[in-house]
C-alpha cells in the first residue's frame, strides 16, 4: 500500500485522469442500472405489491392480462380463497378538463378480496362506490387532486378520485383502481365476462378449466409487452460498460507498468520482493477504482436528487453495492494483466542502463 | 576470510555459433574495509561480473560465495533475500524511486526489511557524512546528479549490507566530484567496514582503490 499511495500522491495528474475515466464509467453504470431497475419496477410494481405467485388467464390471451377475458363458464370451478383475487384490466386514457391526459390501466377489483384490502394509500381513502376510483400517486405528480373527476376513454360518465395509492403501476402505466362493475362497463359488448385474471398469492395454485390456464408469475412478467427486450438491452449495455471499464483499467495499468519496468528492475535488484511490487499494483488499482466509484456514487446521488420524479430511476442501495463491487472486481481483474510482466522482470536489466 | 569470492567463474550466453563467453574462469575476492576497482573497456564483461557478484544472475560454472556461503545454488527468493541483506547496489543512473522523497526511499527499505537496517542515529550520521541531511524531503527530480548519487549510496548502505557494488559511479561526474566520490567510497569502506566494489572504466578512481582488477574479453587479471 505504501508504494501505491505514494505514487498516486506524487503523480496526481496521471492518476487523476484514470480516476476521472473510472468515475465516468461507474457513473454511467449506476445511471443505466438505476434506469433499468426503475423501468422494470414500473412494469411490475403492482404485480409485486400484490405478492403474486400464480396468474390465471385465458389460454388464448398470449399470457397478456390486457387481452384476457375469463367468463362465468371459465371460472365455474375456480377456488377463490383469501389468497386469490379477480382482476379486470383495461387500458384507458384518463381525461380531465384542467389536467394532462394520462394513459393508464384500469383495474377492476373486488372489495372483499386481498388486492383491494391491501391497497397502500398515500392519501385519501379507498374507492367504495362504482363512480369512485383510487389512483396511482403518479396522478398526483401530474397535478391531479382528490375530488377531481376523470373521464375514461372519452365516455361521459365521470369517476371521482378519492385516494392515491403507491406501488400501483403495470406496464409502465399508472393504475386506476375501481370496481368490477365499472370495469365491465368499460368492456362493453362482453356481457358474460367476469374478469381478466385470477391473481393468486399461493405458490403452486393451479386452475385450468375450459379456457383458463395458470401461469407462474415469472413467466407472466417475462411476457409483459417489451419487458424482456427492454431488460436485455439494459443488461447488454451494462455488461459492455463493465467490459469497457475492464479494458480501460487493464490498458492504463499495463501502459503504466511498462513505463515503470526499469524502476521495477532496479527495485528487484535491490532485493524488493516481487510480491511487494505486485501488491502495489493491485492496491493501486483498488484505490483508483474505489475513488472513481465513490465519486460516481456521490454524483449519482446528486443526480437522483435533481432529476424530476417522472424519470423512472431507482436509486437503490442494492444496485449501488452490486455496481461498486462489480467495478472493484473489474479493477482487480484489470490489474492482474500487467502482473505477469512484473513477475517476469529481470533484475539484471538494472545494471548497465 | 574474503567477504565475497569468485572461483573459476564462467558465464556463457547463447548457444552454437551465437555463443558468447562473457566471463572466462574469473577468480576474484574482496575483503571488508577495502575498495576494489574492476576496470576495463566496454564489452569486457564488467556488468556481467557485477550481476553475478550481486546474485542477479547465476554463472554457467564456477563458485560465487558470500561469507563462505555458495550463492549460485540459491532459489530466486533466497537470491532476493541475499541481495536485500548482503549486497547494496549503487547503479549508474542512481535509480532512485522517482515518486518517493529521500526519506521515503529509506522507509521503503524498512517496509521490506524489518530488521538489521541502520538505526535512526546511524542514518543521521550517514546523511551527515554524505552531506545530504537537508535533502530528506526532496524528490529525485529535485536533486542534482551528485546529490542523487549520494542518496543512492545512503540508500544502499541503509540496509547495512556487507558488500557495496557500484556500477560506473563516476560516469557523469567532473573531476572535482570524482575526487569527492572516490574519497567518500574509501571513507565508507573504512568507517562502515564494507567491501566496496566499483565497476568502472574511469582511471581517476585508481588512487582510492586498495586493489585493482582489469577485465578484458571476459578475463580478469589483478593489477594491484
Amino acid at each position: 500500500m505504501f508504494l501505491a499511495i505514494k505514487e498516486i500522491k506524487r503523480e496526481k495528474l496521471r492518476y487523476g485522469l484514470i480516476i476521472l475515466m473510472i468515475f465516468l464509467v461507474s457513473y454511467l453504470i449506476f445511471m443505466l442500472s438505476s434506469l433499468a431497475v426503475g423501468l422494470a419496477s414500473e412494469n411490475t410494481q403492482a404485480i409485486k405489491s400484490w405478492n403474486t405467485q400464480e396468474v390465471v388467464l385465458n389460454k388464448n390471451a398470449n399470457v397478456s392480462m390486457n387481452q384476457s377475458t375469463l367468463t362465468k363458464t371459465d371460472l365455474k370451478k375456480a377456488d377463490i380463497g383469501n389468497n386469490e383475487a379477480l382482476v379486470g384490466e383495461n387500458a384507458v386514457v384518463a381525461k380531465h378538463a384542467k389536467r394532462p391526459s394520462v394513459s393508464s390501466q384500469f383495474l377492476g377489483v373486488k372489495k372483499s378480496q386481498f388486492i383491494y384490502k391491501n391497497l397502500e394509500l398515500v392519501s385519501g381513502k379507498k374507492a367504495t362506490k362504482n363512480n369512485e376510483v383510487t389512483v396511482d400517486q403518479d396522478f398526483k405528480v401530474k397535478g391531479y387532486k382528490i375530488g377531481d373527476k376523470l373521464e375514461l376513454n372519452g365516455s361521459k360518465k365521470k369517476y371521482k378520485i378519492v385516494g392515491f395509492v403507491k406501488n400501483a403501476k403495470i406496464n409502465i402505466a399508472p393504475i386506476i383502481y375501481g370496481s368490477m362493475t365499472t370495469w365491465k362497463k368499460l368492456r362493453q359488448g362482453m356481457p358474460d365476462v367476469q374478469a381478466s385474471a385470477i391473481i393468486s398469492r399461493t405458490k403452486g395454485y393451479k386452475y385450468n378449466h375450459e379456457n383458463a390456464k395458470t401461469y407462474p408469475v415469472k413467466q407472466f412478467i417475462q411476457k409483459l409487452p417489451g419487458y424482456t427486450a427492454q431488460n436485455m438491452t439494459f443488461e447488454l449495455m451494462i455488461g459492455f460498460l463493465f467490459v469497457i471499464s475492464l479494458i480501460i483499467i487493464a490498458v492504463f495499468l499495463y501502459i503504466l507498468t511498462m513505463q515503470k519496468m526499469h524502476n521495477f528492475a532496479v527495485m528487484r535488484a535491490q532485493g524488493i520482493p516481487s510480491k511487494t511490487l505486485v501488491g502495489a499494483t493491485i492496491n493501486q488499482s483498488i484505490i483508483l477504482v474505489a475513488v472513481g466509484v465513490i465519486l460516481g456514487l456521490i454524483v449519482m446521488w446528486i443526480t437522483a436528487m435533481l432529476l424530476p420524479a417522472a424519470v423512472p430511476m431507482s436509486f437503490t442501495p442494492s444496485i449501488m453495492i452490486i455496481g461498486s463491487v462489480g467495478m472493484l472486481l473489474t479493477g482487480i481483474i484489470g490489474s492482474l494483466i500487467p502482473i505477469r510482466s512484473i513477475l517476469k522482470v529481470d533484475p539484471a536489466k538494472a545494471i548497465g542502463e | 576470510m574474503a567477504v565475497i569470492e569468485l572461483k573459476d567463474v564462467t558465464k556463457v550466453f547463447g548457444t552454437g555459433s551465437a555463443q558468447v563467453k562473457a566471463l572466462k574462469d574469473v577468480n576474484f575476492q574482496a575483503n571488508k574495509g577495502e575498495v576494489v576497482l574492476i576496470m576495463g573497456p566496454s564489452g569486457a564483461g564488467k556488468s556481467t561480473f557485477l550481476t553475478i557478484s550481486g546474485s542477479l544472475q547465476k554463472p554457467s560454472s564456477g563458485l560465487v560465495s558470500i561469507n563462505g556461503k555458495d550463492i549460485t545454488k540459491l532459489s530466486a527468493k533466497q537470491s532476493n533475500n541475499s541481495r536485500l541483506n548482503k549486497v547494496g547496489f549503487v547503479l549508474q543512473a542512481y535509480n532512485l524511486v522517482p515518486f518517493l522523497n529521500v526519506q521515503e526511499q529509506f522507509q521503503l527499505v524498512d517496509k521490506v526489511k524489518k530488521q538489521g537496517n541502520l538505526s535512526k542515529e546511524e542514518l543521521t550520521d550517514l546523511l551527515k557524512q554524505l552531506g545530504i541531511t537537508d535533502l530528506v524531503k526532496k524528490y529525485p527530480n529535485e536533486l542534482s546528479g551528485g546529490q542523487q548519487q549520494r542518496v543512492a549510496i545512503a540508500r544502499a548502505l541503509y540496509a547495512n549490507p556487507e558488500i557495496l557494488l557500484a556500477d560506473e559511479p563516476t560516469a557523469s561526474l567532473d573531476s572535482k566530484n570524482v575526487e569527492e566520490v572516490g574519497k567518500l567510497f574509501k571513507d565508507l569502506a573504512k568507517s562502515h567496514d564494507k567491501a566496496v566494489m566499483l565497476v568502472t572504466h574511469d582511471p581517476r578512481l585508481e588512487q582510492y582503490a586498495d586493489h585493482i582488477y582489469n577485465m578484458m574479453d571476459g578475463k580478469m587479471a589483478k593489477k594491484k
